[in-house]
């Protein structure tokens, strides 16, 4: 019976599977290992990655982690979490366990809840993609796991500029990937000689693996595959002028609109770069998201709207899809650069809600 | 004799407060007790065994008290198959760890390896006789800034925040700076900071312009991939190492907050290369300037050719894949990943072409 609460206690705690050879004495979770004192006369329990046969002990490198003394057990905590379907050997005294944490059946496996640009139309010198994901992923091999092939399935060469530190929000969910600049600028010599990354024309797919993993360790279970279409490169500044304003109702909290001129932007400099100012002068707490295939944006305020004249305050460094800010083109000629004036940080446009 | 005594007591006593005002005029504000980091990017030491540290993620800079960790003979270092030895300890898969950065403690010789594990769990190890052992972070007599943003509204838009990152390319100190360089998502420009040490809320950021002589008649604001404190001619410089390989050069006293430096190109190392990490040795008066590159072998460049080039490449390279301005030499060592001055010579985690990555000594033979 007591074997049998034994086995119940390690069900509750994450679904352990134990191997033959593990005793009822050991009982494992994610985050840690428990021995009965009983079982070890001396010296400290080691955990090793990956089946370990005696003889192969001495060369191997055991598992950070400390090891706790309480009153009936010895616990072993390791520094990261037991991985999932992940082997382990367990070392006390002179014997030797092995065990293994499978994954629960309904574990939700990472997916791309979406991806930026939307829009199946890009422009050959398109800079920036941004992909949001379920759950946190893992970081390391990142860049590993994401390429573009064309209509053929040929895989493109040196799309993706590498960072040692990935860039990646807060929370592990939405990622940055730069499109090779050395490429997408022109008069670059990446540029010149393997020309821009994608030429105009033509269909590409951009391929997700499914060997993405996730935070745990535990990959995607399908490749995800976003196809689109390469048009004229984008060599103009976005101008705010040519926007248009939805102006929202008085009373209400309805949305405020802003049409980009039918120019998808820049998911995350839009949405870090625009703030509404009320008439008092004060940013105006809401909302805001972009639709239309990032062609518009829309703020939703937390308070009704009031009668009287708005702002909305640009941030000169918003993009367009191709890098091109309110102050420069991305890849200006070096004897034609006309900078806005360095004190010019943002630019505005006002409306009436009457 | 009692007089004697109390003089003696008053020299160990005056000579004892010496001691605790040198080492605390760099420490005085240090507390104990976890600093919260939530990633190791880029580390560098300091002086009096401080180590810095770029945490990204919780955008901050922490200064970590190492000193009390005896010194070490790491002459004979060499550790092979770093990165399975890392998976193995962390009980997980090689690709779910990436060694994030590398460095050694001028005062005692030891060496620290940062390294991330799955959504970026940062994990400080130290080298210990050819072995692995984990520092703790939990504990730690520390001092930390906050890395401002340099457009401060931003701070008041919680939602574009979350979005905004920007990653830590390299760190270094030099004379009561911490020196950053980085990346954001939101533009690609060159960023970089200085912070006074001690910390305190004053902080200069500014973007170094260069004007890349491979690339033509096209300005580029590309992102400073790695960099180091020197002097040249006696006076405080920056040397940046940018992707496609322009060498550049500033004075230091130039950085001025929100300011825009123009840097002067003394060299271009090749195009379809990317410097990894750069350090200065010194042997017998002769300074010499190494740069690891990933298309590259080993560059070393002696610091006197460097002093007398005055002039700025300002037109392009138009021989394919040659390179111009300051003179160096390849030393054989491809794929260097990390690289560190250890005693009089180099240390470095490479890939070997077998396939193994190996931390280990370069010879002292070629800067004699």
């Amino acid at each position: 019976m007591r074997n049998y609460s034994h086995i119940l206690l390690i069900s509750f705690f994450f679904a352990l599977k134990v191997f033959s050879q593990t005793s009822p004495k050991v009982m494992v979770s994610k985050d840690y290992l428990l021995i009965k004192k009983s079982e070890i006369t001396a010296g400290k329990p080691m955990v090793y990655r990956g089946e370990i046969s005696n003889v192969e002990i001495s060369s191997s490198t055991p598992i950070l982690g400390n090891v706790v003394e309480e009153k009936e057990r010895i616990r072993f905590n390791p520094v990261i979490p037991f991985g999932w379907n992940q082997k382990y050997t367990l070392v006390y005294d002179s014997t030797i366990e092995y065990f293994e944490i499978t994954l629960p059946k309904k574990y939700k496996y990472l997916s791309v809840e979406a991806i930026y640009p939307s829009t199946k139309k890009l422009p050959s010198n398109l800079l920036k993609w941004y992909f949001k994901f379920s759950k946190p992923i893992n970081q390391p091999s990142v860049y590993d796991n994401i390429r573009f092939t064309d209509t053929n399935g040929d895989t493109l060469d040196k799309v993706i500029l590498p960072l040692n530190n990935v860039l990646i929000s807060d929370n592990g969910l939405l990622l940055t990937v730069w499109v090779e600049p050395g490429r997408q600028k022109r008069g670059l010599i990446p540029n010149q000689q393997l020309g821009a990354v994608f030429e105009e024309g033509k269909e590409y797919s951009l391929i997700i693996s499914k060997n993405l993993k996730d935070y745990e360790g535990i990959a995607m279970q399908q490749d995800y595959i976003h196809r689109f279409i390469i048009v004229d490169a984008d060599r103009e500044q976005p101008t705010i002028n040519s926007w248009k304003i939805s102006i929202p109702t008085p009373g209400t909290t309805s949305n405020l609109m802003i049409h980009f001129n039918e120019e998808p932007m820049d998911y995350g400099s839009t949405l870090s770069s625009i703030r509404i100012i009320d008439p008092q002068k004060k940013e105006i707490k809401g909302d805001l998201k972009l639709t239309n295939n990032e062609k518009t944006l829309v703020f939703k305020p937390l308070q009704p709207w009031k009668k009287g004249h708005y702002q909305i305050s640009i941030d000169v460094s918003l993009e367009d899809l191709a890098g091109n800010n309110l102050n420069r083109l991305f890849d200006s000629d070096i004897n034609d650069i006309q900078h806005g004036s360095p004190d010019t940080k943002e630019k505005f446009l006002e409306f009436v809600v009457q | 004799m009692k007089t004697l005594i109390t003089l003696v007591l008053s020299l160990i006593l005056s000579l004892t407060m010496g001691i605790v005002k040198a080492d605390s005029s760099l420490k005085a504000n240090f507390v104990n007790g976890d600093p919260g980091i939530m990633s190791i990017n880029s580390i560098t030491f300091g002086p009096e065994g401080i180590l810095f540290i770029g945490d990204s993620k919780a955008a901050q800079i922490i200064a970590i008290d190492l000193s009390a960790h005896q010194k070490v003979d790491n002459s004979k270092v060499k550790i092979d198959f770093l990165d399975k030895k890392i998976a193995d300890m962390l009980g997980a898969a090689p690709d779910q760890v990436q060694i994030t950065d590398m460095a050694v403690n001028p005062e005692n010789d030891n060496i620290y390896i940062s390294v991330h594990y799955g959504a970026g769990t940062p994990i400080l190890l130290q080298v210990n006789n050819n072995k692995l052992k984990q520092i703790s972070l939990a504990d730690v007599s520390y001092s930390k800034t906050n890395i401002n943003d340099p457009v401060a509204k931003d701070a008041k838009d919680k939602r574009g925040r979350e979005l905004r990152k920007w990653a830590v390319a390299d760190i270094r100190y030099d004379s009561g700076k911490v020196l950053l360089s980085g990346l954001s998502n939101k533009e690609f420009a060159s960023t970089f900071r200085s912070i006074d040490f001690p910390f305190n809320d004053k902080q200069s950021y500014g973007s170094l312009e260069i004007y890349h002589a491979a690339h033509g008649q096209y300005e580029t604001h590309a992102p400073i991939k790695t960099f180091m404190t020197t002097r040249i001619k006696g006076n405080p410089h920056i040397v940046a190492g940018y992707t496609c390989t322009p060498l550049v050069v500033l004075p230091m006293d130039k950085i001025k907050p929100g300011e825009h430096h123009k840097g002067r190109t003394v060299a271009e190392l090749g195009n379809g290369n990317t410097p990894v990490d750069m350090i200065e040795i010194e042997n017998e008066g002769n300074r010499y300037l190494l740069i690891a590159n990933t298309n590259r072998p080993l560059m070393k460049m002696d610091f006197t050719d460097l002093e007398a080039y005055e002039d700025v490449l300002t037109t392009p390279v138009t021989k394919k894949g040659a390179t111009a301005g300051v003179a160096y030499v390849n030393l054989p060592y491809v794929n260097v990943q990390q690289l560190d001055k250890l005693d009089n010579t180099f240390l470095m985690i490479q890939r070997e072409s077998s396939g193994n990555l190996a931390l280990k000594k370069g010879s002292a033979w070629w800067f004699q």
